[in-house]
């Protein structure tokens, strides 16, 4: 790809030696792993055929590079061809893309040992590109972001079909994430793009300047040359699983650089070295437990009398944030993060999603929370109008507690009573 | 919406409320046939979730009945339903469901009389909220 190939360039110039291992290294060493790929256990991830574009790997051994477990530079791609990687960015900021860039030098390592037939934030590759492809010649397509607009569908559906593996990458993919917040929105689009384009101050003052244009993005435009067309929004936003099959899941907002290395060493480990692939349906990078148990901090007697944002009280390195006072998720999400936000004092917003014994994260953290408030508990009198006084200091739960995981709730979006 | 027959889910404690209903039926008390028993083990094992998933499945209400304060089988497991519920009715309302449809209500294995009542007014309640406002997808 060309994108791959010009920052090896840039990598060249700067180690110039490299040229001579590569000569020196011929296709030998290629026939173990090629020979070895048939063993795994998945048939269907099995990588395609075509001629082998590169005889070993340039920078990786003039480099001090860190290796992706299971992949070995010098033997380069096997025989049968490089395996082939999709990226793709549904309804999310773009921060897992970024996450995939950040993975600093590396990034040139999946380059080396993938062509990257797709990636819109960095390199080219086309839809019409990936229409003409064989079905299934994709050995995998990671993408992030949920399914809120008729193009998000189309082109997770086309992903599918062109690829042997699908791997749900960052929490939008998995739960829903920020974007299925808009599930909350009593009136669906309508009420969304009536405030986006009618209603904010700069649109407003657009409307009165040009009373006459629509203000509102069409899905369809007549011009002279034809018609234009732009994707629809829906009403709900999906999770990437809940429009197609999906068969690993990666959570984190943005997912770690160690879950990163964790997946594509699984899919090197299978296409060069025959290991088989984890189970389908894996989340890949995360514990058992919740958070809590990676979490550093010493736990007290947890009270909460009002939620307070970090910056609000002079954060104690050591002590637990809820002890605190901040509202902290950790207790309902699932480690492997490395609790890297309480480390640094900040709360855990739960953007790994719930443990594996529960489906609603949400509910898990009523749970948590609301045992957490001084409710006087040896007072039979006390009424729950006033239980409800005391924890309406929470602004906004549902919006707190399902930041991430509203299209995976059981109820998925708000209801409209007597709107039948 | 006369003929609205609502479909209601009674979550009761194993030691009290259960205990009351059975006394309800022992005594023949005439009440609506419209809700479902799920005996819990304590008013405080109605996770959350369970009042989700009762919504999400259809149900027009769901009750939680426990035992009364300061007689729960657990000492303070009655307690812990009462903040829970709370909580989970202000998520219901932020949902855009009325909180009447969720309702928490303390009989004791002696109120059969009391259970009778309670159900015999939530149902009335619901009637008159009409069906869930959940509307199935696909």
């Amino acid at each position: 790809m060309g994108f791959v190939d010009k920052l090896k360039g840039l990598f060249k110039k700067n180690g110039d030696a490299a040229a001579a291992p590569k000569a020196a290294a011929p296709a030998a060493p290629k026939a173990e792993p090629a020979a070895a790929a048939p063993k795994a256990a998945a048939p269907a991830a099995a990588p395609v055929k075509g001629e082998s574009t590169m005889g070993g790997s340039v920078y990786a051994s003039t480099c001090a590079l860190k290796p992706i477990p299971g992949y070995v530079p010098e033997l380069g791609a096997p025989a049968s061809g490089k395996i082939k990687v999709a990226l793709y960015w549904a309804a999310a900021c773009g921060g897992c893309d970024v996450s995939v860039l950040d993975s600093d030098e590396k990034v040139l390592n999946i380059g080396d040992m993938a062509d990257i037939v797709m990636w819109p934030v960095a390199s080219d590759g086309k839809e019409k590109d990936i229409e003409e492809m064989e079905d299934g010649s994709i050995t995998v397509s990671i993408i992030n972001g949920a399914v809120r607009n008729q193009e998000n569908e189309h082109m997770v559906k086309l992903l599918r079909k062109k690829s042997a593996l699908v791997v749900c990458y960052g929490t939008c993919a998995c739960f829903g994430g920020t974007p299925a917040l808009a599930n909350l929105v009593p009136n669906g689009k309508e009420e969304i793009l009536d405030y986006v384009y009618k209603q904010t101050p700069s649109s407003a003052a657009f409307c009165e300047a040009y009373p006459d244009k629509p203000h509102v993005p069409q899905t369809e435009t007549v011009v002279p040359e034809g018609t234009l067309t732009l994707p629809g929004l829906y009403d709900v936003v999906k999770s990437l699983d809940q429009v197609i099959d999906v068969d690993y899941y990666v959570p984190g907002c943005p997912p770690t650089q160690e879950t990163l290395g964790e997946l594509l060493s699984a899919v090197v480990d299978f296409v060069y070295n025959g290991v088989a692939l984890p189970p389908k349906g894996t989340m890949i990078g995360v514990t058992k437990r919740t958070l809590c148990e990676e979490c550093p901090r010493h736990k007290e007697n947890r009270r909460i009398e009002a939620p307070l944002e970090p910056y609000q009280v002079d954060v104690d390195p050591d002590l637990c944030l809820m002890d605190q006072g901040i509202l902290c998720l950790g207790a309902a999400t699932v480690g492997g993060c490395g609790a890297k936000c309480t480390r640094v004092g900040q709360p855990c917003r739960g953007c790994y999603g719930p443990t594996d014994a529960v489906t609603e994260q949400g509910a898990s953290v009523f749970t948590a929370v609301a045992s957490l408030f001084p409710v006087i508990d040896e007072d039979p009198t006390c009424k729950e109008d006033k239980i409800i006084d005391i924890m309406s200091c929470i602004k906004d739960p549902l919006g707190y507690f399902y930041a991430y995981t509203m299209s995976k709730s059981l109820i998925k979006r708000s209801v409209k009573e007597g709107g039948q | 919406m006369a003929d609205f027959e609502p479909r209601i889910v009674a979550f009761c404690c194993n030691w009290c409320s259960y205990a009351g209903a059975d006394g309800a039926g022992v005594a023949r008390l005439q009440m609506p046939t419209n809700f479902r028993i799920i005996r819990t083990m304590c008013s405080a094992r109605v996770d959350p979730e369970f009042v989700l998933r009762a919504f999400a499945k259809g149900a027009d209400g769901v009750i939680v009945l426990g035992c009364h304060p300061a007689d729960c089988h657990y000492i303070g497991g009655n307690y812990r339903a009462r903040r829970r519920i709370a909580l989970l009715r202000m998520v219901l309302e932020q949902y855009g469901f009325d909180p009447k449809r969720l309702k928490l209500e303390w009989v004791s294995a002696s109120e059969g009389e009391k259970f009778q009542k309670t159900i015999v007014e939530f149902v009335d309640t619901i009637k008159a909220l009409g069906p869930t406002p959940l509307v199935k997808e696909e």
